[in-house]
């Protein structure tokens, strides 16, 4: 999978990016080079306060980079893009509880297609993430798998290149994460949207992800990037036992450990 | 509970167990109440503060809602001018009466002027307050979404805010009736108010009483009806709509 990746176009391309954030002026992010392929999964890990949040917004257009260059399909970033997505952690806060379901899948299109392509393509979203029954509940009728699920179709409706997630399953029980990531990555499967997935948990960083991005710090630094060569599709009880990504678990932990040392010794 | 103190007051006044000159008997407030629906007084006074009411709400709340849209999401035009509107904002209307006397003289202009003068604020202060709390992450969202500025307000602030405008909204409609009342006592002869004071002066307690119970009826229906209208508005806000019953 990641080799296959590896010969694909970049999508985004990060050169020497660094991020400093007032009113201090704080340095956030240094040095992160990093290029996300077509149709890759790109999983990002990492502790508390390493910056994680901040990358993917910077990757997302809401927040503009210090200095180093950053590309999305060749053309400098200069605010959200076309085709990329952010589907934030806090769903309760994210999706718009005066709207149904639907009115909330719709939010992205209405306005940009013809009534009957918006109807088609919230209707497809919808039946992506299993919540096709429920298309005129209210958000807070939902549980809170699936208001994330809504979060996720109405990213998906939009067509995207590249859907931003930032832990969009660290609020959830480890039963609902299951289902959400094998649902995730039968829709990666499906489409082919490139995703840069970010969480603090090494064992879903390394279930989900063709590659794995350690990020340290602060500031935020690339540690290690690690291609993720397990067999796809992946499943949840035999890929977690395979002897490969115990190894790799062990590996990124390992990682992490060691760029908490190296941050430690900077500050 | 009411029935039981109307006839104690009924009681009170008839066998005269306490003396007042003035005070007259439920029945007799009825009865001049009866008298004046008759001769049809009572309608046009009603349909003048009614009338003053509506432009009055209408006007203060359409100033009140849209300043405090502008004031919510610019935090330039707030740091510019909210100290101003802070200044204002405290000073009691009917301090501008004489004011208005002498500009719009005994007239519905000056009537006006003190009701949009006192209900513009709530209106304000609650539209501002709602916009500016709508919450970052929403904004994020819209921006990822690539939404216009146009997008972003109607899709997205005014709904979020509909709560805090709604209420704002319901709180100008209190005032604005009591500052009509107020305005008609003292600076233009007509409408319920006025009707008040001249029977007063009338030595006609029973028809003061009439029209004060009156009024207090009409803020009562006025409430109710406000409260329906904003339910309905809100219908799709779970977490306030039971707060605003």
């Amino acid at each position: 999978m990641a080799t296959a990746a590896a010969t694909k176009r970049a999508i985004f391309e990060c050169l020497d990016v660094r991020l400093e954030l007032p009113p201090l002026q704080r340095c956030i992010l240094e040095g992160i080079t990093l290029d996300l392929r077509e149709g890759e999964f790109l999983t990002i890990v990492g502790g508390s306060g390493t910056g994680k949040t901040s990358l993917l917004r910077v990757l997302g257009g809401l927040t503009p980079v210090t200095s180093g260059s950053l590309l999305f399909g060749g053309q400098k970033v200069t605010g959200p893009a076309d085709g990329v997505v952010i589907v934030f952690q806090d769903y309760s806060r994210a999706l718009l509880q005066w709207r149904t379901v639907a009115g909330n899948v719709a939010l992205g299109l209405e306005g940009r297609v013809s009534s009957a392509e918006l109807k088609d393509r919230v209707a497809n979203a919808l039946e992506m993430v299993g919540l096709e029954k429920r298309t005129e509940d209210y958000p807070w009728q939902l549980s809170g798998g699936m208001q994330q699920r809504v979060q996720i179709a109405r990213a998906l409706a939009l067509q995207p290149a590249v859907l931003l997630m930032d832990e969009p399953f660290g609020a959830l029980d480890a039963m609902t994460k299951a289902t959400l990531q094998d649902e995730l990555l039968g829709v990666h499967s499906r489409t082919g949207t490139s995703y840069v997935f970010i969480t603090h948990d090494i064992e879903e960083a390394v279930y989900l992800g063709d590659r794995v991005i350690v990020l340290g710090g602060p500031p935020g630094r690339i540690y290690n990037n690690i291609a993720i060569d397990l067999p796809s599709p992946r499943e949840q009880i035999v890929t977690r036992q395979m002897p490969e990504f115990l190894a790799l678990r062990a590996e990124i932990h390992a990682e992490i450990e060691k760029s908490k040392l190296a941050a430690h010794a900077v500050s | 509970m009411l029935v039981a103190l109307a006839l104690l007051w009924e009681a009170v006044v008839r066998f005269k167990f306490i003396e007042f000159e003035y005070l007259p008997a439920p029945s007799g407030i009825l009865s001049a109440w009866g008298g004046l629906i008759a001769s049809g007084e009572m309608l046009d006074q009603t349909l003048h503060t009614f009338y003053a009411v509506a432009i009055g709400w209408t006007v203060a709340t359409a100033l009140g809602v849209g300043l405090g849209i502008v004031l919510g999401l610019s935090a330039t035009v707030r740091k510019w001018s909210l100290a101003s509107f802070e200044m204002l904002r405290p000073l009691p209307a009917i301090a501008f009466l004489p004011l208005a006397l002498l500009l719009f003289n005994f007239s519905l202009k000056t009537e006006l002027v003190l009701i949009i003068y006192a209900s513009l604020w709530p209106a304000l202060v609650n539209t501002m307050g709602g916009v500016m709390n709508v919450s970052s992450q929403l904004r994020d969202v819209s921006k990822s979404m690539r939404l216009t500025r146009m997008q972003t307000l109607i899709k997205i602030v005014l709904p979020a805010a509909s709560p805090s405008i709604v209420t704002g909204c319901r709180l100008s409609m209190g005032l604005t009736l009591v500052m009509a009342i107020i305005a008609e006592m003292l600076a233009n002869p007509h409408g319920l108010g006025y009707a008040v004071i001249s029977e007063l002066q009338a030595i006609q307690p029973q028809r003061m009483f009439a029209y004060i119970i009156y009024i207090g009826l009409i803020a009562i229906g006025l409430n109710y009806i406000l409260t329906r209208i904003s339910n309905a508005i809100l219908r799709n806000h779970p977490h306030v709509r039971g707060q605003n019953v």
